[in-house]
């Protein structure tokens, strides 16, 4: 397939595995309906060239009738004045139209018009030429052997007698007589000529009156026009409109459960302990939905496993620690013990930050309703408290008084922290902007936007995503001089996202870093 | 104050226990280690205790229990003070022992010196509250109410009036409870400073007003004219407002 080809079709085929579904479903019942209306036009087709060539054959005769039976100076007048019948044309000639080497009727058009009871009611009275095909002049009922049609001279003119063949016999019981006597004598043309315009439906013939004009018949059927009538259309659009109705609520139907297995994962990614997906539905599904939940048990012990390893540990170093800092109690170089204690200090801040990020408290804690413009600023406030030497504007607060949402309080306490502090650590400086909810563009409800700005010197846009990974720290600005354990960002991150909302840095234009957070409000 | 109080530490670690007890007695403390609970129960009609230190992760009984002990009909002093020492992790522990009627918490690995001024707030606190020994002590109040705003002393937080938590910083949080426990009463910067003193190294010792000015803030309480936390002339603060108190699990 070209490449050209592929793009358009990627362009228009429908996104979803539902649409393609159902627009093959569609496609392929269209087609079937379309063969379907036209095997039934064709049927009625053909009815309806019977319809129409009994009636050409009825106003053929009317004419002829007619013209018998007018004196011959009204006889053009009165061929000018028939009402005109659609694929039948009349003409009154010197000369007969149908001319020898012309091809014979095909059988088809002497079945649809009957033309073999025509020739055979004609043929009854003796005489007329009748140029004839072979095979129906077999079929005449042999009152005369010398009527006969002569089969080695098909198209030759048929009189009388001429060209008989009298030792030749019609096998008996051919044909049984004819029911039909045929017209009055004195509506038989004095001589007959047919000939086959080559397809079915048509074909000529010339008739002599008896004082030698001929009347020549041009009949021909109007080709069939199956798909032409009203009907057709209506019925394709109706049942292609109840069809695609029929198809759209199946195949969103039978589409659900990989919606339901999608959102599961999804769920799943954010919350270990979601609920597991209902094992029910067609034997598929179930087994995919068994299988999903057999997944996320595993993650969900294997998490739990991790979680209490950690937990484990962190206890165990509590124990050391809280020792350590006893007997630092004990040592008599001041200098010696304020070192001292900064390393169990951070020794601690470690084992607490790696708690936190192993044991992902966000899951556990209940969340509840939260003033974020309290917790904003008690944020920024324990952060001074913890700089006495900063000065008060480098903690800046721009937002609402009160704005409540729901999280849990402990961890988005942290998340935020982690951020500020990470401004701080590396600029000095933090500013809060705090944007009520507004819908976020996406449909998915409201988000309320919280920005953490520095005048740092802000990170590389190459590694803008790479922070974001434990224990990542950057070359130059961000060594373990400036402390923190590298899982503050992580930290944030995985808080956040466990609330459904995100944070991404952005270099401002005027300098400096800037954490976006969104939440769900 | 006693010139020598007397403390209970209960710790199942050995050398934190022993740690401890040389910690304290250099700052002029008697101490008596006990190892696990029963060993403290066996030895707390023995003696007069100012204090109990009691880590929640005993071996055999919990420590929780000991404290409802401590506190029930079977103590012979159900006012004693309670410093409790969790883990990080035992955030519900904690909020049952607070509930119960411990004085305060630390969490482990714990800084020696902060415990040892908090252990003398919680000294100087009962001795401000005349609580006499053998007297019963009212278990702490579930949830306090003012100005449509609640306190939960057991989960340390603050409730706005639509429900909804309001983030306090240890200090401000300290403060409120002091001026919630003592409301429409005037409280000068030296009683507050002392009465918070050992609670919050650091800033308090300058910033009473700060923190003051914060609460505010927090409480939605204009700044310029303050109905909720009143400037008193001459340096003070008073916590207008009418308390309801209601009361804890136990």
């Amino acid at each position: 397939m070209p490449a050209s080809l592929r793009a358009t079709l990627r362009r228009w085929l429908p996104g979803t595995l539902g649409g393609r579904t159902a627009l093959l479903l569609l496609a392929g019942l269209m087609l079937v309906q379309g063969l379907g209306l036209t095997i039934h036009a064709l049927d009625r087709v053909d009815l309806q060239r019977e319809v129409q060539a009994r009636e050409i054959m009825a106003r053929a005769f009317g004419a002829w009738r007619a013209v018998v039976l007018a004196p011959p100076e009204r006889r053009a007048l009165l061929l000018l004045d028939a009402e005109p019948q659609p694929g039948l044309n009349f003409e009154l000639s010197t000369v007969p139209a149908v001319r020898p080497g012309m091809p014979p009727p095909s059988a088809e058009t002497m079945r649809l018009f009957h033309l073999d009871l025509m020739l055979a009611s004609f043929a009854r009275r003796r005489g007329p030429d009748l140029l004839l095909p072979p095979r129906i002049g077999r079929g005449r009922p042999a009152e005369k052997p010398g009527e006969r049609a002569a089969e080695d001279r098909p198209y030759g003119p048929l009189r009388d007698g001429a060209g008989g063949r009298p030792g030749s016999e019609e096998p008996p019981g051919a044909r049984p007589p004819l029911a039909d006597p045929g017209p009055p004598p004195h509506l038989r043309p004095a001589e007959m000529r047919m000939a086959g315009l080559g397809h079915p439906g048509g074909f000529l013939a010339s008739l002599r009156l008896a004082d030698g004009p001929w009347l020549n018949l041009r009949v021909e059927l109007p080709p069939p026009r199956p798909w032409h009538s009203p009907t057709f259309l209506i019925a394709f659009v109706l049942m292609t409109v109840a069809a695609a109705g029929l198809i759209l609520w199946a195949v969103s139907r039978l589409t659900r459960p990989v919606r339901l297995l999608a959102a599961a994962a999804e769920r799943l990614g954010r919350d270990v302990n979601a609920p597991p997906l209902p094992e029910r539905g067609p034997s598929e599904v179930t087994i995919a939905a068994r299988a999903f939940n057999l997944m996320a048990e595993r993650i969900r012990r294997f998490v739990s496993d991790r979680t209490q390893m950690l937990a484990a540990i962190g206890h165990d170093l509590r124990t050391p620690i809280t020792r350590l800092r006893l007997r630092a109690e004990f040592m008599d170089d001041d200098e010696q013990r304020r070192k001292m204690l900064a390393d169990l200090d951070e020794m601690e801040a470690m084992v607490t930050a790696t708690l936190a990020f192993g044991r992902d408290d966000a899951a556990t804690e209940p969340a509840g309703p939260l003033d974020l413009a309290a917790l904003c600023r008690t944020v920024l406030d324990e952060a001074a408290d913890a700089r006495p030497e900063a000065e008060p504007q480098d903690f800046a607060y721009e937002g609402p008084d009160r704005l409540t949402v729901r999280a849990r309080p402990v961890a988005l306490k942290r998340a935020v922290a982690n951020l500020v502090n990470n401004a701080l650590a590396y600029a000095g400086d933090v500013r809060i902007r705090l944007a009520p909810a507004r819908p976020d563009g996406r449909g998915r409800g409201t988000v309320v936007r919280l920005a953490i700005e520095d005048s740092g010197p802000g990170v590389p846009e190459e590694e803008l995503e790479g922070v974001f990974q434990p224990f990542r720290r950057l070359e130059g600005s961000r060594n373990r001089e400036t402390g923190g354990t590298g899982l503050g960002l992580p930290i944030a991150r995985n808080i956040l996202r466990a609330h459904g909302g995100d944070v991404v840095l952005r270099n401002r234009a005027e300098g400096g870093l800037r954490a976006e957070v969104t939440l769900p409000a | 104050m006693e010139p020598q109080p007397h403390i209970l530490v209960v710790d199942d670690d050995r050398e934190i226990r022993d740690l401890l007890t040389r910690f304290l007695e250099r700052q002029g403390m008697r101490v008596t280690p006990a190892r696990d609970a029963r060993e403290a129960r066996r030895l707390w009609p023995l003696g007069r205790y100012h204090l109990v230190v009691l880590d929640l992760m005993l071996p055999g009984e919990p420590g929780l229990d000991f404290a409802r002990w401590l506190r029930g009909p079977g103590s012979t002093d159900s006012t004693v003070p309670i410093i409790m020492l969790t883990a990080m992790a035992e955030e519900t522990d904690r909020i049952v022992g607070l509930e119960l009627g411990a004085d305060d918490y630390m969490q482990k690995p714990f800084n020696p010196r902060e415990l040892l001024a908090r252990i003398r707030a919680v000294l100087r606190r009962a001795g401000e509250g005349g609580a006499t020994p053998g007297g019963t002590k009212e278990p702490a109040p579930k949830a306090i109410r003012f100005a449509g705003w609640t306190l939960e002393p057991g989960r340390r937080r603050l409730l706005n009036p639509d429900g909804a938590e309001v983030p306090l910083t240890g200090g401000e949080y300290e403060l409120l409870l002091v001026l919630v426990e003592r409301p429409n009463r005037v409280l000068t910067r030296d009683m507050l400073m002392d009465l918070l003193r050992g609670r919050q190294a650091g800033p308090f010792d300058r910033a009473i007003d700060v923190a003051v000015s914060r609460l505010r803030r927090k409480l939605e309480d204009d700044g310029r004219n303050p109905s909720l936390i009143k400037t008193v002339r001459g340096g003070g603060y008073v916590l207008a407002a009418s308390i309801e108190r209601l009361p804890g699990s136990e």
